[in-house]
């Protein structure tokens, strides 16, 4: 944290690193061009499942807003605590009815505010629902703040299997939801492989011969659709022509390229379902983010570790009950409690690893940690009882939007929104909208805050 | 999915009600009408004289179907598809059509799958990909080979419209080289909607109404994805360009012959690996054994692999074997765990020593269907129900105490779960669901055999209630007996017919199908149980043979 390296000292010190990946990258020019424009702002958002066990994850000795003591889930977030943000009392209002089950509802309404429609996926509690009506906080930010950006946003995910609602939490539109990555590898391919085709030369003129190239494979291809497109009925047409939407918008970014940022080396390949992997799935998906963000080649992410329903131990943390089990167990269960509480200390030790890794790159007058702002949410408050009030929800990060080192708990039954919460994200990323997914559960910003 | 979300005692309960499991569960308690499992509860309307597909709406491409379309298009065994997003699965199919849409993650990955296969083909493949003998114009190559290639990557002939931007782009290429211009053309192909999806309703110019009867490539197409989850040979292009794929015996005809090729092994193999869920294998840890877990997993799904492959396609195969064969498939490091003898080199078939009855006592399945400690009556219970019976279960209440009582060395897993049954709240449920688990409890959690447990008897002893069945229901003694009376049930029958139409036509039942899995049913049965009639009957259905007529204007 304390000594900050320039972006071309940090590629020096990196290059002698027996790290798996370097540190940091290269960032050339850009870092020149970053520091003469205003910093870029960026966004993670970041889920965990079936709520927590409230005694180890509320803030003790508390006297004051400011003056507490972490719990032990945050324990690993101690170099950070004037970066945090703890929200108490706060109620996910969207997630009390409509269509789905509680952890269904909740994980659709998270970062969306917008309840689920109806479906086709049946819950643990055989309930039924769709995906989330709404598009998810992280992707309206991006429309924003990463249309420039060659990847327009980064889904990343820890074993999060459950291919259907109740593992997605990021939603391009309305029932669109986005599939997180599952490796390293994957993110690293996602951010990295394509700016140039395969197996070029870094000659200049090459590269632009094959973006030439490429560019007309996909003219040819933009001429298939419409080929077929007046034979089909309206529904299908409606999907070819957001399918096309996307191949050209993949192009554009493509064409961005990757600057000056070096590529760093490949990640090793992890098995997705492994739980001997898991950590290091998780440490270095977040460590590519890192990258990814440092060398501004995306600015919005989200970050999922498994999904509601899991039966994942984690016996790197000597918690070896399966995840929703140990949940419902909960608080009155000593086993299930500790097992539970050092999986949440594990959960904060990964922002920390990230917030190490952005703190020591420079960025203007500060660091890239300094413009980065991450919320953590859950689908539900308590695994006991599947309920959506005071959601265990943080702000930590940038210092920019909010006055963070605080423990605030809402306590005003009229004035503890998420929705609310919501709104202040997303006027703190520069996305001046006054209310966001269903104007029901959403007032405006949420009050205390800034 | 829902199967794994049982919860699983009830130790600190509160006050619920047992949610009508005492009502008998034909049909999904789910408010959706269309949203009901794999259920049997579907009427068909009262005459299905005239035909009545199901919906046809646009499939894009699973994994699975891109990685056996690119082997037998290009000969490219390198299995892009694996770094694909996954599928969204509803019901644990991933071939929903509905249920999947182009993303970013996934448009990217088909770019770059594209480029990647392209370079390959042309740098290794060229002359078995594009053969373009010495003197001829490369222009003329390069007619015929996107008329050639791209037909088939499209499975039909290509309209002047369709073919029009490749060979612009291939003229384009050509510039630089033959094998230039043969790349490019392979990657615009394969990321055209013609390709990436299965399009099987293209408008008439004429107003449509009623069912429309399909053409031959649409056909020749829904065939091989059907039974091979690829694109139609030649032969079948053949048959489809002579008019010869257009009648159900034609149809019949060709599945037979689809049938007998290796690939229809690979959709029994992907079809299975969704109805059972194997994917949830990969990564499981089960106490018991010093092995590997990535080493044991796997040998674990390819013995059922080969379990499989006997039951549909070996000479005795069918439905009864499906549920009641005694063999079991090992390699050495199963007879390791398992016992039996170890054959030095792959899979041999054995019949080990104690009972063992068919698909419900495999080892894969049995591990699979465990946690990772101990035995897990109720996952069990609820699979043989839901997936086996097409019977759904009704929820636990959230505030029940889900974690399974721990190991308990003077006690067995029976007892310690045995309060489900015996908590009034709980036992509406459960004696639907642990009568059928507990007879499973001669296999442990690694689906091994075992006399006793803790030293103390074990008690298999079961019963199925509500059925909905009266061959069924009753008290049964240990899995070989409950297997025996699946085999002879309709409604597994049925059950198991159901779960393949909607993985065949990837979208949950509509009440158009109701015709369509009427004769999907009753072709199975009147076959005696014979799986390859059951898969060929797939074809011979309304919802294959038609599609539902466009009605609203071009």
């Amino acid at each position: 944290m304390s000594a900050r390296i320039s972006r071309r000292n940090v590629l020096r010190a990196a290059s002698g690193a027996v790290l798996a990946l370097p540190l940091l990258p290269s960032l050339g020019t850009r870092a020149a061009r970053a520091q003469a424009e205003a910093a870029p702002k960026r966004l993670v958002t970041m889920y965990t499942p079936n709520g927590v066990i409230h005694d180890g994850w509320w803030p003790t000795a508390v006297s004051s807003e400011s003056e507490f003591q972490l719990s032990s889930s945050h324990e690993p977030l101690r170099p950070y605590k004037d970066r945090l943000l703890l929200l108490g009392g706060l109620e996910m209002k969207v997630a009390a009815d409509g269509p789905g089950g509680p952890h269904q509802r909740g994980i659709g309404g998270l970062f969306t505010n917008m309840q689920l429609g109806e479906g086709v996926f049946v819950d643990g509690c055989g309930r039924t629902a769709g995906w989330a009506n709404g598009v998810s906080i992280d992707q309206r930010v991006a429309a924003v703040i990463g249309a420039g950006s060659p990847v327009a946003s980064l889904q990343l995910g820890v074993r999060a299997t459950e291919n259907d609602v109740q593992g997605r939490i990021s939603y391009a539109a309305p029932g669109m939801p986005l599939p997180p990555l599952a490796t390293p590898i994957d993110v690293y391919k996602r951010v990295f492989q394509n700016f140039l085709p395969p197996a070029t030369t870094p000659d200049e003129d090459v590269a632009k011969r094959l973006l030439a190239q490429r560019r007309s494979v996909l003219d040819a291809v933009a001429g298939e659709f419409a080929a077929l497109d007046t034979r089909l009925s309206t529904q299908d047409r409606q999907t070819l022509d957001a399918h096309l939407t996307l191949v050209r918008d993949v192009e554009r970014r493509l064409s961005l390229g990757i600057g000056d940022c070096a590529k760093p080396a490949e990640p090793p390949v992890l098995d997705p379902a492994s739980e001997a992997d898991m950590p290091k799935v998780a440490e270095l998906e977040l460590d590519l983010l890192s990258l990814a963000f440092a060398c501004d080649l995306t600015r919005v992410a989200s970050f999922e570790i498994s999904t509601a329903l899991n039966r994942i131990r984690y016996p790197w943390v000597d918690s070896l009950g399966e995840g929703h089990a140990l949940s419902h167990s909960g608080a009155s269960d000593a086993d299930a409690k500790a097992q539970l509480l050092s999986r949440q200390n594990w959960h904060s030790s990964l922002i920390a690893r990230l917030f190490d890794r952005l703190a020591v790159v420079a960025e203007g007058e500060g660091s890239v940690l300094d413009n980065t702002l991450l919320f953590w949410g859950n689908e539900v408050s308590m695994g006991t009882t599947h309920t959506h009030d005071n959601m265990p929800f943080l702000l930590a990060g940038g210092t920019w939007a909010f006055r963070t080192g605080r423990y605030v708990q809402y306590t005003d039954s009229t004035n503890n929104r998420h929705g609310d919460l919501l709104v202040s994200i997303l006027n703190a990323m520069g996305v001046e909208d006054t209310t966001f997914g269903d104007a029901r559960y959403c007032t405006g910003p949420l009050s205390g805050l800034v | 999915m829902r199967l794994w979300s049982w919860g699983f005692s009830a130790a600190s309960l509160l006050a619920l009600g047992a949610v009508g499991c005492d009502q008998a569960p034909a049909a999904h308690p789910s408010p959706n009408a269309t949203a009901g499992t794999a259920g049997t509860g579907m009427t068909a309307p009262q005459s299905c004289e005239t035909p009545s597909p199901g919906p046809a709406p646009l499939h894009p491409l699973t994994r699975f179907e891109y990685d056996n379309i690119l082997r037998d298009l290009l000969g490219d065994t390198s299995e892009p598809a694996r770094a694909f997003p996954p599928e969204n699965e509803v019901d644990g199919y991933r071939t929903n059509a509905n249920a999947n849409h182009a993303n970013p993650l996934l448009v990217q990955s088909y770019l770059t799958a594209a480029e990647s296969v392209a370079a390959n083909a042309v740098q290794s493949r060229l002359q078995s990909v594009a053969p373009c003998a010495d003197g001829v114009d490369s222009l003329a190559c390069g007619r015929a080979f996107i008329s050639s290639f791209a037909a088939r990557a499209f499975r039909r002939p290509l309209s002047a419209a369709e073919a029009q931007p490749l060979s612009t782009v291939f003229e384009l290429g050509n510039a630089e080289s033959y094998a230039k211009g043969v790349e490019l053309v392979i990657q615009a192909v394969l990321q055209s909607p013609q390709f990436l999806y299965r399009v099987d309703s293209l408008r008439a110019p004429t107003p449509e109404t009623g069912a429309i009867a399909l053409g031959g490539y649409e056909m020749a197409a829904r065939l091989a994805f059907t039974l091979w989850g690829s694109v139609p040979d030649q032969a079948l292009l053949t048959a489809a360009e002579s008019g010869e794929l257009l009648t159900p015996a034609d149809v019949e005809r060709e599945a037979r012959r689809l049938l007998a090729d290796e690939r229809a092994h690979d959709i029994v193999r992907d079809f299975s690996e969704q109805w059972l869920d194997l994917s949830r294998l990969d990564g499981a840890v089960r106490d018991g054994t010093t092995l590997d877990v990535n080493v044991l997993n796997s040998s674990l799904r390819l013995s059922l692999t080969h379990f499989l492959d006997d039951a549909y396609f070996g000479a005795e195969g069918g439905f009864q074997r499906l549920f009641t064969s005694p063999s079991v498939w090992l390699d050495d490091t199963l007879a390791d765990v398992y016992g039996g003898n170890a054959p030095g080199q792959g899979f041999t078939s054995q019949t080990l020593p104690e009972p063992r009855a068919g698909l419900l006592t495999q080892p894969a399945l049995l591990a699979l269907l465990s946690h990772s400690d101990q035995t897990a009556p109720v996952i069990r219970g609820v699979f043989v129900r839901e997936r086996i019976l097409c019977l759904p279960v009704a929820p636990p209440p959230p505030t029940v105490n889900a974690v399974p009582p721990d190991p308990d060395p003077t006690a067995t897993t029976r007892e310690r779960f045995r309060q489900h049954t015996e908590q009034e709240a709980c036992s509406g449920c459960h004696r639907l669901i642990d009568g059928v688990g507990f007879g499973f409890e001669r296999y442990d959690q690694l689906g091994r055999y075992r006399a006793s447990e803790n030293d103390l008897p074990v008690d298999e002893s079961g019963e199925i209630v509500a059925s909905n069945e009266d061959t069924l229901d009753g008290p049964f003694s240990g899995a070989a007996e409950l297997a025996e009376r699946i085999a002879q049930s309709p409604r597994a029958r049925d059950c198991l017919a159901t779960n393949w139409y909607t993985y065949t036509f990837g979208r949950q039942e509509q009440p158009e199908d109701a015709c369509s899995l009427e004769q999907l049913k009753t072709r199975f049965r009147s076959s005696g149980g014979d799986l390859k009639e059951l898969m060929v009957g797939l074809t011979q259905t309304d919802s294959f043979l038609y599609r539902p007529a466009m009605t609203e204007g071009p």
